[in-house]
């Protein structure tokens, strides 16, 4: 079942890419002027932007998580896994 | 284990499953703008060969290692190449387009200020590679 719903949804992307790419395909009416070095470089500053947001959102978890998580921390506390007498 | 939960997984998975989505449509937007001529624009033959490139304009006028355009008008290249792979490049404009043995690629651009630029070739292709360049003149209108 769970192989049935992934592979599902695996074809369900594979159709939807080609769809969402004819919807932001260029059209039949002719082009604007425009000046591709701001267009490109737009682009290039907004992925960018993203890509820093998401570095520094996920090194950040990571960071907090080794210092919350550390055996020397105050509030530590051992799992039932471990089967230490703390 | 007792008490968990499965929302930051499912939180975490919608957000990037989201910015993935904001990203390709963005990337998708830019290139559908740079790619979509204008139905004005004049078509210009770039051929690509070892080591020089050559331009041939709607009026049949051809031009060897420079290429003299008109401020304000859209241009279309049409690149091919004679021999190999070449690569077409106008830096100061971010035109960047390969010239492929068979294959006609299209870029298009619009210069907006007078000036001279360098053309030159991006995809290595031999030995005088380095010398394969040439150069953008960007003039006033004629009328």
């Amino acid at each position: 079942m769970k192989f049935l719903f992934g592979f599902l949804l695996i074809v369900a992307v594979l159709l939807a890419l080609p769809a969402v790419d004819f919807v932001f395909a260029a059209g039949d009416e002719p082009g604007k002027y425009l000046d591709r070095r701001v267009v490109i470089w737009n682009l290039f500053y907004k992925m960018m932007t993203v890509a820093f947001t998401v570095g520094s959102v996920v090194s950040g978890t990571i960071i907090w998580q080794v210092w919350r998580f550390r055996e020397s921390h105050p509030k530590a506390k051992p799992t039932s896994f471990e089967g230490t007498d703390w | 284990m007792s008490g968990h939960s499965n929302w930051p997984e499912w939180i975490y998975v919608t957000v990037v499953i989201a910015l993935m989505a904001w990203v390709g449509a963005e990337a998708w937007e830019a290139e559908r703008l740079v790619e979509h001529v204008p139905e004005d624009a004049k078509t210009i033959i770039v051929t690509g060969q070892q080591w020089f490139w050559t331009f041939e304009h709607e009026d049949g006028t051809k031009e060897i290692g420079e290429l003299h355009v008109e401020v304000g008008k859209a241009y279309k290249f049409e690149v091919v190449s004679k021999d190999v792979n070449h690569s077409f490049n106008i830096h100061d404009y971010v035109v960047l387009m390969d010239a492929i043995p068979g294959r006609v690629n299209t870029v298009w651009f619009a210069p907006d200020k007078v000036g001279e630029h360098d053309i030159q070739c991006r995809e290595y292709c031999g030995l005088i590679h380095y010398n394969m360049r040439g150069k953008l003149y960007v003039e006033e209108p004629s009328h």
